[in-house]
């Protein structure tokens, strides 16, 4: 099935997120060893391959953003509380926004930067703002805060999906588990 | 030399993707008879720690002993030897550039522009870094930061006397 329904998520939308988890826990994992790597050709390419898996994530979530706007959102389980509801809102909606964020603030440290860079050696990638250190420095500071907080997030989005399985036993984990169709 | 209208670059490589850089003071001599050029010399002296690549933090590294080694080598040089016409106004510089301790021969192909009270000399030539030990140790391998490096430049002359 490609389309969401009601209580289940399509195909596309599936290998949006499980394809995402994986850019997404490599990039903070290259991120990490970019900026604690001593100055060598092996940081420039922990650099690079950060900077090229982070464009490609910006361009995957506007695009599964389009797609789950173009979909119906499968309904959150009966017999949720109140503040459940909304903690699984917000910390999706934080998802989403920090998707998004994490790119552009990246994006903002290399223009500022100046450093000549193609995505994966391919595809040039264009200034947003003029060189400065000033805001290359801000931007880097930012774009740490935020993994930071994404990393927060993330660890409260799989304990929840962990706590809807094991504790609350409904569907919210299994039914985005890529094998299962319905 | 006119230095508002002279340019001194070198282009390297990083990921495949051209990283620009500059001297930003050089000055370069040239005794030349576009008709005769067998008579003439080109002397080039540049300012090594005036270089300059867009970036600060490559600014700093670029200072160090693996690549530039300011300290040590704080000016290059370019001697001719030869210089001879191409065809049209198109001539080769033949002679010996001298960076970072090493010399080695280079030809170096030029175009020659009279203008009025001088001329624009305008060339490039490729070199490899390695051969003058720029970027040593485990910079030395050209995957990241590659082998060849591009220098363009733009001279504009004045008559001199």
């Amino acid at each position: 099935m490609l389309r969401n329904t009601a209580d289940s998520w399509g195909a596309p939308a599936k290998l949006f997120h499980w394809l995402m988890a994986a850019l997404i826990l490599a990039q903070i994992a290259l991120g990490l060893m970019a900026a604690g790597w001593r100055v060598s050709p092996a940081k420039l390419e922990l650099f690079f391959w950060h900077k090229s898996t982070g464009t490609l994530i910006l361009a995957l979530v506007a695009l599964r953003l389009l797609w789950r706007l173009a979909n119906p959102t499968p309904l959150l389980p009966p017999g949720m509380a109140a503040w459940e509801r909304a903690a699984a809102r917000l910390s999706h909606l934080l998802l989403y926004a920090l998707m998004i964020a994490l790119p552009v603030t990246g994006w903002i440290v290399n223009s500022a930067s100046n450093v000549p860079f193609r995505i994966f050696w391919l595809i040039p990638l264009p200034a947003i703002v003029a060189p400065d250190e000033p805001t290359a420095d801000l931007a880097a500071g930012v774009h740490g805060g935020l993994a930071a907080l994404l990393a927060l997030v993330l660890v409260a989005h799989i304990a929840a999906a962990l706590r809807h399985h094991f504790v609350k036993r409904n569907t919210v984990l299994t039914r985005m588990l890529p094998w299962r169709t319905s | 030399m006119d230095p508002a209208g002279s340019k001194l670059e070198f282009i390297a490589t990083f990921e495949k993707t051209a990283a620009p850089g500059e001297f930003r003071e050089f000055d370069a001599r040239l005794r030349f008879d576009p008709d005769k050029p067998a008579g003439s010399r080109l002397d080039v002296t540049v300012k090594v720690t005036s270089a300059d690549m867009n970036v600060a933090d490559v600014n700093k590294e670029i200072r160090g002993k693996d690549w530039f080694d300011y300290a040590a080598f704080p000016r290059a040089e370019f001697r001719s030897t030869e210089l001879r016409r191409i065809e049209g106004n198109r001539y080769v510089a033949r002679g010996t550039l001298l960076l970072k301790g090493v010399k080695q021969l280079v030809e170096v192909p030029f175009s020659w522009t009279p203008s009025a009270g001088g001329a624009v000399m305008e060339g490039e030539v490729t070199v490899k870094r390695g051969a003058f030990a720029i970027g040593t140790g485990e910079w030395a391998e050209s995957d990241v930061i590659g082998a060849d490096v591009k220098v363009k430049f733009k001279v504009k002359l004045r008559k001199a006397g």
